[in-house]
């Protein structure tokens, strides 16, 4: 629980608030590099943190990103003509580049204010399919977070993003939560192959109800055919938690005994300040960034063969009417449960569309900013709880001049992973991810 | 401003602790800032004469304990 002030504290993201500043003193995905395609192309409208932002790739393929409304008399740049290495207003002329130089003012002659004037501009990295910008004070950046999946040539990422509309932190919290994968996403276990579940006294009969959602190794199973092999080792819904704070933020452990004799299931789950979640495996991430205080988008990163259809796989079986990858379908539309298939035994959740769908469900359902006075957290909720103390930690550390925590200084990112394993009952967690360099003190 | 969330993740830190090295907790020893702040935000709760509980444990308001670092017991 948290008390009203402090979930305040921790969800709202404008410019001067507690957390607005902490989150600014980070590299922040804000937009797909796959939207800015080629030099000259349209640009696009970016809101994030509470603020509007034009972002565009000039003649020369560099990217800007600027403060949205021209600096002149307001009208929005999203509007206007990449050309000639630069941007140009369509309201009055007024040309920027991508540093934010004022390049022209056709109904200003004189270039005195031109020359000692600079528009709103950013530091901006192209990294994993994505944009990413510094928004803080210039000169404060920290280490850029090059995770290995970062480095992957463009035709072997797939960035899905989907919109919610919640705060920020109900769909953060959700990413690093552990003890709801084998409840929430019963469903999405019976399609991969893990065959009949219970959760309490209902009995689930793992039947491939959600056809179209794409499994591990790709394809689906179809209806008559065989399950795939497990790839969901256990029965046990209520895991252990074992957590490290570590340089980028912290990682944990969720141990669950396995049905292999003499095994324990281990999920190692990576936190990297402020945004990303590394789930299950390295070769992709789960980042989550505010757009404003009540809505917020949700980017999968995945890193995926060459030759791969990304198009396809970023759609990864949800249905065109619920959610697309095309910029104008990304805000997230509930499908209507479906309690016929519930009551039934066919599905658990009733949502068709795997684990987003069914995770976005639940988060957007607590409404637009929920209120964590009303919550009883419970000990394997540690990783949500460590989050949050985090977050409160860097608000007090940078009100009090000091940088937040899990900035990566001395981190190499490409070390950086997540894993998923059956291992020895004896073996410790920690050898499966030996760059993490955790440590069980506190951060501070 | 009281941060809660630092008094919860030192609670829940010495809970796991207190379950690992085989103890059965049953109450938790918190600051009276911290009981009273938990009363403050669950009046319902106070009012259906509920016992006030954090990380599943019923909360006791001991002055001898700091506001930070709550006790497991």
């Amino acid at each position: 629980m948290l008390t009203e002030e402090e979930n305040e504290a921790l969800c709202r993201v404008g410019p001067g608030t507690p957390m607005g500043k902490v989150l600014r003193r980070y590299w922040t995905p804000a937009f797909q590099l796959g939207d800015l395609p080629e030099p000259d192309c349209p640009p696009i409208r970016v809101t994030v943190l509470g603020e509007n932002f034009v972002a565009f790739r000039d003649t020369q393929g560099r990217l800007g990103f600027l403060d949205e409304l021209c600096c002149h008399r307001g009208a929005s740049l999203a509007l206007g003509r990449v050309e000639d290495c630069g941007i140009r207003c369509l309201y009055h002329g007024w040309k920027y580049a991508v540093d934010g130089t004022i390049m022209e003012t056709p109904n200003l002659g004189p270039a005195t204010f031109r020359e000692r004037v600079k528009h709103g501009a950013y530091p901006v990295r192209e990294a994993g399919g994505l944009g990413w910008v510094y928004l803080g004070p210039p000169g404060t950046e920290p280490p850029f977070p090059n995770f290995a999946w970062a480095s992957a040539a463009a035709d072997e990422v797939v960035v899905s993003e989907i919109i919610m509309d919640c705060n920020w932190m109900q769909a953060q919290e959700g990413s690093i939560d552990s003890s709801h994968v084998g409840i929430l996403h019963l469903d999405t276990l019976a399609t991969m192959g893990s065959g009949p579940r219970s959760v309490g006294s209902f009995d689930f009969a793992g039947e491939p109800w959600d056809l179209d959602m794409q499994v591990p190794g790709g394809g689906r199973r179809e209806p008559g055919q065989p399950p795939r092999p497990a790839v969901w080792p256990s029965a046990d819904n209520a895991p252990r938690i074992e957590l490290e704070n570590t340089p980028f933020g912290f990682h944990y452990a969720a141990i669950r005994d396995a049905t292999e004799p003499g095994k324990k299931f281990v999920r190692v789950t990576a936190f990297v300040m402020p945004y990303t979640a590394l789930i299950g495996g390295a070769n992709g991430a789960v980042i989550v960034v505010p757009r404003d205080d009540y809505s917020c988008s949700t980017i999968g990163v995945f890193r995926l063969p060459p030759g791969t259809d990304t198009a396809t796989a970023a759609r990864r079986g949800i249905d065109k009417a619920v959610w697309g990858p095309e910029p104008e379908n990304r805000k997230l539309r509930l499908p209507k449960q479906d309690r016929e298939a519930m009551a039934a035994g066919l599905s658990f959740a009733g949502f068709r569309g795997g684990n987003r769908v069914q995770d976005g469900a639940v988060q957007m359902s607590s409404g637009p900013m929920y209120d964590r006075a009303k919550e009883h957290l419970v000990p394997a909720d540690l990783a949500i709880i460590r989050l949050r103390r985090l977050f409160a930690d860097s608000i007090r550390l940078l009100e009090a001049g000091h940088d937040p925590v899990g900035r990566g200084e001395g981190c190499d990112f490409t070390q950086v992973t997540a894993a998923s394993q059956l291992i020895d009952v004896g073996q410790d967690w920690r050898d499966l991810v030996p760059g993490h360099l955790g440590s069980k003190e506190p951060a501070n | 401003m009281l941060w809660m969330s630092v008094v919860v993740d030192n609670a829940c830190t010495q809970i796991l602790a207190a379950l690992d090295g085989g103890a059965k907790p049953t109450s938790l020893r918190v600051s009276p800032v911290v009981y009273d702040a938990v009363a403050a935000v669950r009046p319902k709760e106070v009012a259906r004469h509920y016992p006030l509980m954090l990380l599943g444990l019923p909360l006791v308001a001991d002055h001898d304990v700091p506001t930070y670092d709550p006790v497991v017991a």
